[in-house]
């Protein structure tokens, strides 16, 4: 290496004006442009466009849109949506909202003992994706377990539970949907926990603390951002619960708003109201998701 | 190594001198590992009991005849399921390379929000995106006797899933070997193609299983989006628990379609560990 050349620092991530690499001019501009064409064509297409024309069809009656003498525009099925399917939306939110407690409760426990005591990680890891596999199987499973004669009858019957008041009732909906998104909590406590230097509860049990003013005054408020991006994933995910209430609910909790959406829309072709109830669940899920967005690092990207 | 071995048994001493704190804590550090491995247990609690099922019926050899039937009369939907996976991860690759090579290397206004916008199909529940698809593959694209109707759902569904990791393991490769291979003379196609692709080889693969798990197991989006005569074999599962109640060769079903996921899982796993699934559904 001669003098006068810099050296050049391994970690440096910014490009030296070499060509082919973050040129500024028009022709680079325009291959930037072509490398994410593929990935715009399918958001836009599949995602963008059939969003805006559920909200669009949202506004016309019934299955008018296909009629020849054209849509009817109306708003009756928002006014149907309040009047008549408002316990669709509450119990759907109660779900999503008891599932999101569940997980906070049993989920911040896990992840510290995770992050802080697990040597055995990759054990952890390769067991906690069998929710993953979808809440379909895990439906499945619990109501085989919870059948009549099935293997937790002997439990029940020793608790003086009926079969069916457990099998078809809210608590085990709520199970369900909280072990299908608990991974969620503990992967978002888990990171910020991860953060979290051990040396500063040690000295704050030098100071005098105990465990529980340790939690409250330390790790609780370190991990703030992680825990509220954890329940608000949680929550987003749970809204569009669909098997768990089917396979495991009685009327009150079948009526969730993501059965009913397939009820009313590919059942019954009501393309109007079906919207119009996808669009409210879509409307909470945005809302959820910029807040969490908000919380959580989303600065994966500069 | 040997510094951590020596560490390791240097450590018993100075902890030998507070017994009694010692025991107390060991009983918490047991009641710790028992608190996991109840959670575990009941992660993996509904499998288990499907699989239990699954061996059980009126006939003699009852689980093998089960398994039988899962290759015999679902083995269509078997086939469905690994051709859409197949053809889903194919499109996965061809959109996220080009794609996460933009958003890591190149500079336009707007970058973060382009991310945020493509990732966003993860956070729409499976129910508005299957209904606002079979809306606009009804009376738009004319795609409902497709098979390319339930492969582009999900192919929507899951690239986020594979752009994630690939964005991840760009911005983690440092732009020198790109630069070291101009100098040499590469055009940027050859510097792409024998530095960068083996070199994120980890990241693309983090991706393929995420979302050949995801995709494997879909039966919500393919429920409204399916074409007559297609169906996978998680729609398989669906559709038999809905309309035959639950039977042991649906269990068997269910208990082999976990188990192809799982050994994707633990062959990942013990190929590249687990530190490239890192931000993702696995902490």
């Amino acid at each position: 290496m001669t003098a006068g050349t810099p050296p050049i620092a391994p970690d440096r991530t910014r490009s030296l004006a070499l060509p082919g690499f973050a040129r500024g001019d028009t022709r680079s501009g325009l291959r930037t442009l072509l490398m994410l064409v593929p990935a715009l064509i399918i958001a836009i297409g599949f995602l963008f466009y059939p969003l805006v024309f559920i909200v669009q069809m949202s506004f016309t009656e019934g299955s008018s849109y296909l009629s020849p003498a054209g849509p009817v525009e109306t708003i009756a099925n928002y006014t149907r949506l309040v009047s008549r399917y408002l316990p669709n939306l509450l119990i759907t939110l109660e779900l999503a909202l008891f599932a999101t407690i569940v997980d906070l409760v049993f989920g911040f426990p896990f992840a510290y003992i995770f992050v802080r005591k697990v040597r055995y990680r990759t054990i952890v890891r390769a067991l906690m994706v069998f929710p993953m596999f979808g809440a379909l199987y895990i439906a499945f499973g619990m109501r085989f377990i919870l059948l009549p004669g099935g293997p937790a009858s002997p439990l029940l019957a020793a608790f003086g539970i009926a079969n069916t008041d457990a099998l078809f009732s809210l608590p085990s909906v709520v199970i369900a949907m909280s072990v299908f998104t608990f991974p969620f909590m503990v992967l978002n406590i888990g990171t910020a926990l991860g953060n979290v230097d051990p040396q500063l509860e040690e000295a704050a049990a030098c100071l005098g603390a105990r465990p529980w003013q340790t939690f409250r005054r330390v790790i609780l408020p370190l991990t703030r951002a992680g825990t509220v991006a954890g329940m608000l994933t949680v929550f987003g995910w749970s809204i569009g619960t669909f098997a768990e209430p089917l396979l495991l609910g009685s009327q009150n909790e079948q009526r969730a708003l993501a059965w009913t959406v397939y009820q009313r829309g590919v059942v019954q072709t009501d393309y109007g109201l079906s919207t119009a109830m996808g669009d409210v669940l879509l409307l909470v899920a945005f809302v959820v998701t910029y807040l969490s967005l908000r919380y959580s690092r989303g600065a994966l990207v500069e | 190594m040997t510094a951590a071995a020596a560490a390791d048994t240097r450590r018993p001493a100075p902890v030998e001198a507070r017994k009694p704190l010692l025991r107390s804590g060991r009983v918490r550090d047991l009641a710790a590992h028992a608190y996991v491995w109840t959670i575990l247990v009941i992660f993996v609690l509904p499998f288990l009991a499907l699989f239990g099922y699954s061996l059980t019926g009126p006939q003699e050899n009852a689980g093998l005849s089960n398994y039988g039937y899962v290759f015999s009369t679902f083995g269509d939907n078997l086939l469905w399921s690994l051709k859409i996976s197949g053809l889903t991860l194919f499109l996965n690759v061809l959109i996220s390379l080009p794609a996460g090579y933009a958003i890591v290397r190149k500079s336009f206004p707007g970058k973060r929000l382009l991310f945020s916008l493509l990732t966003l199909p993860l956070y729409v529940p499976g129910a508005v995106i299957g209904i606002s698809l079979i809306l606009t593959y009804n009376f738009t694209y004319h795609l409902t006797t497709s098979m390319w109707g339930p492969v582009f759902a999900m192919t929507l569904g899951t690239f986020p899933l594979m752009l994630t990791p690939i964005v991840v393991a760009m911005k983690d490769l440092p732009i020198v070997f790109e630069e070291a291979a101009a100098c040499l003379g590469a055009s940027s196609w050859q510097a792409y193609r024998k530095i960068v692709f083996p070199l994120i080889g980890p990241g693309i693969s983090a991706g393929l299983l995420l979302s050949f798990i995801i995709v494997f197991n879909e039966y919500l989006v393919t429920l409204f989006v399916h074409p007559p005569g297609l169906e996978t074999a998680p729609l398989r599962v669906f559709n038999q628990i809905r309309t035959a109640g639950l039977a042991p060769t649906t269990a068997a079903l269910a208990v082999t379609m976990q188990v192809i996921s799982f050994l994707a899982v633990i062959l990942f796993f013990r190929i590249f560990g687990t530190r490239h699934l890192k931000g993702t559904y696995i902490l």
